[in-house]
């Protein structure tokens, strides 16, 4: 039993001073800050002298808000990676929480103890599935809805996308960036 | 030999505390269904409003009539329970200590605003260890029950903790709540198990309920928090750290939850014998045992009254800072809660 505590000590002592540890030595390049998912419809209007952008009084109130949070504090998923201490941390009881249940799981020969740990697996990998493909983006990919722009453009259609508004340092004019992919027609390649 | 935990343990084991409710059957789940329905409507309809009278009228009351009913669980003489109930007090001091004195030290700058996730990541492992600690202790009293499973929950909450303590804080302020309604369950099945199943239909219906909620208030628009009282409100129910949900849908979930808890804690457990007569300490095992302490007893239930009291004169006073105040110090009882449930499993 002394062993064991002072093995285990020594092995916590250990990882505590993992904690010290700073991998990510390089600092990463300011990327531009997602604001906020708005939809955007582009059409033609052969009357109009000037392009316009149209943002509805709810829209700009939302990206006003979403501004002023963004001074506040950064996003769920930029906290997690800024914080190595935090993620260790969190590493190391996901550690525990596996040896642990690796352990339970030998204890128990119980027939009932043995359908909830199927019971377990099951919903695991059913949120693992829906995990994938939640960030495999399995619904249609964005561009595909602006594939047709050119086409909708000749003919004077709407077209209508989901647009991220971004922020970005500097001075620069506004600028739409429309992800389109080059159609390989027969005899291009 | 009787085991000395099961000794007066609450007046629960009597028989003729059975038939001591005031309503039928039928008639109680008539009152919880329309009494959730009608929390529902009223929290989806003026959620600040509403958040704001409802802590008012009976933040103070729940707590006094939750005292009352832990002093009704607590046993006159601890014997086998004595290390259980040893760590459980000793947590829910330690712990709410703790959590009083975390943002006290951030206003006296004793750290800065970059380490508080890091301070409530570190209380919030500690709390759920404790909780862990007490699941093993009180495991080990039950026969044939293998709780080891709890070390791993409790890691992999650890885990989801270290990687976001504020959204793990903010799962406690909505989770918090819904324990009420484990007591009334874990009530009706000792006292009234005729009652369970009625009333377990009736708890299917809340994530319905809660569901359609989501489903309507999810696409409202934010709620106007142009003074501090409704900023504070809405901080609470977690606008902060979820912008791209309606700050209206999540004031009202969390308002609508915090209605059934105050109902368990002040209708519900009352009208069907719980907690006894409250003028009465005779029904507290530890003033009516033979070398108990009624006088302590009583004079602990005045103070809560006077408490209760006092809370109602600081609301009236300065609303904003005493419902501040409140939610840090009703920790305490958020903190009791697991101890007193655990007994009744």
């Amino acid at each position: 039993m002394k062993r064991t505590l002072i093995a285990t000590a020594a092995i916590l002592a250990l990882l505590a001073s993992a904690l010290y540890a700073f991998g990510d030595i390089a600092r990463p390049k300011p990327t531009p800050k997602s604001l906020l998912y708005s939809g955007l419809t582009i059409t033609t209007d052969p009357k109009a002298y000037e392009a316009r952008l149209v943002i509805s009084e709810s829209t700009l109130k939302n990206l006003q808000e979403a501004g002023a949070r963004n001074g506040g504090g950064a996003a769920l998923t930029q906290q997690i990676m800024h914080s190595s201490n935090r993620t260790i941390m969190a590493g190391l009881f996901m550690f525990l929480a596996i040896s642990f249940a690796g352990i339970w799981f030998a204890r128990s020969n119980q027939r009932r103890n043995t359908k909830a740990i199927a019971a377990v697996l099951l919903v695991a990998v059913i949120f693992g599935i829906g995990t994938i493909m939640v960030r495999a983006n399995a619904g249609p990919p964005g561009y595909i809805r602006w594939q047709n722009l050119p086409q909708a453009l000749k003919d004077g259609k709407e077209t209508s996308g989901g647009v991220s508004i971004e922020v970005v340092p500097g001075d620069d004019n506004m600028k739409l960036i429309i992800p389109m992919r080059k159609s390989s027609k027969p005899g291009e390649e | 030999m009787e085991r000395v935990e099961n000794i007066s343990v609450g007046g629960w084991c009597v028989p003729e505390k059975r038939g001591r409710s005031l309503v039928s059957a039928k008639a109680f789940a008539v009152m919880i269904v329309a009494a959730t329905l009608f929390s529902a409507a009223v929290a989806s309809w003026l959620p600040l409003q509403i958040s704001i009278v409802t802590v008012f009228l009976f933040a103070g009351p729940h707590n006094w009539f939750e005292a009352r009913y832990f002093l009704m669980r607590l046993p006159a003489r601890f014997g086998r329970s004595r290390n259980f109930f040893m760590v459980a007090f000793a947590g829910i001091g330690l712990l709410t200590l703790a959590y009083v004195s975390l943002p006290a030290l951030y206003y006296a700058n004793v750290w800065s605003g970059a380490n508080w996730p890091n301070a409530i990541a570190t209380w919030n492992t500690l709390m759920v260890f404790w909780i862990s600690g007490l699941v093993l202790m009180r495991g080990q009293q039950k026969a044939n029950h293998d709780w080891f499973w709890v070390l791993p929950v409790a890691f992999a909450l650890c885990s989801l903790n270290w990687l976001s303590p504020e959204l793990f804080s903010l799962g406690i302020v909505y989770v918090h709540p819904l324990v009420a309604l484990w007591f009334l369950d874990r009530h009706l099945r000792r006292t009234k198990p005729e009652w369970l199943r009625t009333y377990r239909r009736c708890l299917m219906c809340l994530p319905l309920l809660l569901g359609l909620m989501l489903w309507q208030l999810s696409r409202t628009t934010p709620l106007v928090d142009d003074n501090g009282l409704f900023w504070r409100i809405t901080q609470h129910a977690g606008a902060e750290l979820l912008p791209r949900v309606s700050s209206h849908m999540l004031v009202s979930t969390h308002v609508f939850l915090e209605l059934l808890h105050y109902g368990v804690w002040i209708f519900a457990l009352p009208l069907i014998g719980a907690t006894g007569a409250i003028w009465s300490v005779k029904s507290i095992p530890v003033a009516n045992h033979s070398r108990g302490f009624p006088k302590l007893i009583g004079a602990f239930l005045i103070c809560g009254l006077l408490g209760v009291a006092l809370l109602w004169f600081g609301f009236s006073a300065n609303y904003t800072l005493t419902r501040d105040i409140y939610f840090t110090i009703a920790m305490a009882h958020v903190l009791a809660e697991a101890p007193f449930l655990l007994r009744m499993i």
